[in-house]
């Protein structure tokens, strides 16, 4: 039996193929579901229609370099892959931003916390069957994409930070411009929830599917909103305080029952938490510099550089190679972790002293939120399978990586 | 009872109905987009472009290579040879691969002389690969397009001035970068 083929039960039961290219499965998933009836019994999910490499690919790029690609992964919340890569160099170097850097991170992470919420908020209601909240929330998801612009050029792959604080500073105007807009998001997140909320519809939908027990939650190794909404206070914000979260106010919010409208209640009140934070952010932000002086220069070498002199055989050449190896970036190896939208990302990199990662590791969160959807949908109707794909919010680029 | 009143009302629907309602007064926030455009934000990473010194009416570059080093996707090929009497480089080949180009502005950052910018040119889609292959005379075509329609008078990149950061290790051209003057057209 290949790796495309579920092993039926009975004669009775019929296997459906959903995906690669099905849109309700948010990018190239493929579902191998099985049916008695409408019924599911078995579903084996098929990953890997989105392979690039990033993990081996990284290995040939320097420090710098390797960021870049970390923006590719979980395409809509690019900004928090960038920190949680640059942020797991830094604790291998052992250097710590300055402070104004560490507020604009986090700024720029909750930020993007909201954009990819509004994402999921749009794709998850459009799939159960309400189109209007796509609409407005891409309004307001288009309008943080604008900030982006505005601090770094670019909307979507920012590649706004860099090791040991940001690349460029934000103008005081630009901070204005987001504190009022973020006064003006907490009046549309009212709106979404009038019209999603209460909605008998969407309740009907939503209410008792997908239900996992925080135990199975916590085995199946969820985490970020999938786990809170099962009543599991984890939330690396709190417990492992990176950037100037340690400073900053701020509830975590958490579901009761597990289910698929808890799950979204959860992020709704993520939303309006991190509307605060923002607030709080550009009102805590210090002056100073943005970028720390031990931090590796941008152009940093993927091996040491021998000292030449003129007449050197070597002149010509940008990069010499050292007979004895000199250390670039101290040994050793570091697994961290930030709380990304869609729960715990983390960086494994092993260094070997050169410019380059000997290895780099990423745990995403949306590769292992894919492994419980068998365990999700058990029980449950076709319908339901699009509501439990919603409500784990995967993102396909990060988990086929 | 209340709750069994609402229900039989449609009171849940009806609200969210009246926000829909309101939605049709409002502006539309679409844009035309061929016709009307969006003003891009300064800094916006568009077509590469060698900045032509308005003092020489050639380009910076001094064949450092540094922005090959560090293009994370390799898009960069740069050739030079050195000049006999002084020993500086010239440069005789710069080439960017725009269809490989992942628009991360490393280059712009690395430039010690402010000579390549990443401009606020988008609308550059072609059929041809060849065209969007740019050697050393076309990025000077692509600055002199780009400045041509630039609204301001003052052109300074993003990533020329860095303020925030260690005036120690940028280099000196970026330390205190002098903005580009564009020329009155009446000439």
């Amino acid at each position: 039996m290949g790796e495309t083929e579920i092993e039926k039960v009975s004669d009775t039961t019929f296997v459906l193929q959903m995906g690669p290219h099905h849109p309700a499965t948010h990018g190239v998933l493929k579902l191998l579901c099985e049916f008695e009836g409408e019924r599911v019994i078995n579903i084996k999910p098929d990953v890997g229609y989105l392979h690039r490499g990033v993990e081996k690919l990284s290995e040939s790029k320097t420090y710098p370099g390797a960021m870049t690609l970390t923006d590719r992964l979980d395409y809509i919340s690019s900004m928090t892959n960038n920190i949680g890569y640059c942020l797991a160099v830094e604790r291998l170097m052992g250097i710590e931003p300055p402070p104004r850097a560490k507020f604009i991170r986090t700024m720029v992470s909750e930020m993007t916390r909201l954009s990819s919420h509004l994402l999921w908020l749009a794709t998850h209601a459009l799939d159960i069957g309400a189109m209007t909240v796509f609409l407005y929330a891409f309004r307001e998801r288009e309008q943080i994409l604008q900030f982006f612009e505005k601090i770094c050029g670019a909307r979507l792959t920012v590649s706004y930070p860099r090791i040991g604080g940001v690349r460029v500073d934000i103008k005081e105007h630009v901070l204005d411009e987001i504190y009022k807009f973020m006064d003006l998001m907490l009046i549309r997140v009212d709106e979404y929830e009038t019209l999603l909320t209460e909605n008998r519809i969407w309740i009907a939908r939503t209410r008792g599917v997908g239900v996992i027990a925080p135990e199975d939650a916590v085995l199946l190794g969820l985490t970020g909103p999938a786990l809170r909404g099962s009543g599991v206070y984890y939330d690396i914000r709190k417990q492992i305080p990176y950037d100037a979260y340690s400073e900053i106010d701020f509830e975590v919010p958490l579901g009761e029952k597990g289910d698929t409208y808890d799950r979204y209640l959860c992020r709704i009140r993520e939303m309006r938490q991190s509307v605060l934070i923002v607030k709080q952010c550009i009102e805590k932000m210090p002056e100073g510099k943005i970028l720390s002086d031990k931090s590796p220069d941008i152009d940093l070498p993927h091996q040491a550089k021998r000292k030449i002199e003129p007449g050197d055989s070597l002149w010509n050449g940008f990069i010499a190679f050292s007979e004895e190896k000199q250390e670039i970036m101290p040994k050793g190896e570091i697994y961290s972790a930030i709380e990304a939208p869609k729960g715990e990302l983390g960086f494994y990199i092993v260094s070997d002293g050169s410019g380059r990662p000997y290895r780099m590791r990423v745990r995403a969160p949306s590769f292992i939120h894919i492994s419980a959807i068998p365990k999700l949908c058990e029980g449950h109707l076709l319908a339901d399978v699009i509501a439990i794909i919603g409500t784990l919010d995967i993102v396909m680029g990060e988990a086929d990586r | 009872m209340n709750n069994l009143l609402k229900k039989i009302l449609f009171i849940d629907l009806i609200k969210g109905l009246l926000i829909t309602f309101k939605t049709i007064f409002t502006t539309p926030v679409t844009i035309r987009y061929p016709k009307q455009k969006r003003p891009l934000e300064d800094g916006f990473r568009g077509r590469h472009a060698f900045v032509r010194d308005p003092e020489t009416g050639k380009e910076r570059c001094v064949a450092c290579t540094k922005c090959a080093q560090v293009c994370p996707s390799q898009c960069i090929y740069i050739d030079y040879s050195i000049n006999p009497e002084t020993g500086a480089r010239v440069l005789t080949k710069y080439e960017i691969d725009a269809l490989r180009c992942i628009f991360c502005g490393y280059c712009e950052e690395a430039c010690p002389v402010n000579a390549i910018v990443l401009t606020e040119y988008f609308e550059y889609a072609s059929y041809t690969r060849e065209e969007n292959y740019f050697n050393r005379d076309r990025l000077l075509n692509n600055w002199d397009e780009f400045i041509g329609q630039y609204e301001r008078k003052e052109y300074l990149n993003k990533f020329w001035y860095l303020p925030g950061i260690g005036r120690g290790r940028l280099s000196v051209g970026k330390r205190q970068p002098n903005p580009i003057i564009r020329r009155e057209e009446s000439q």
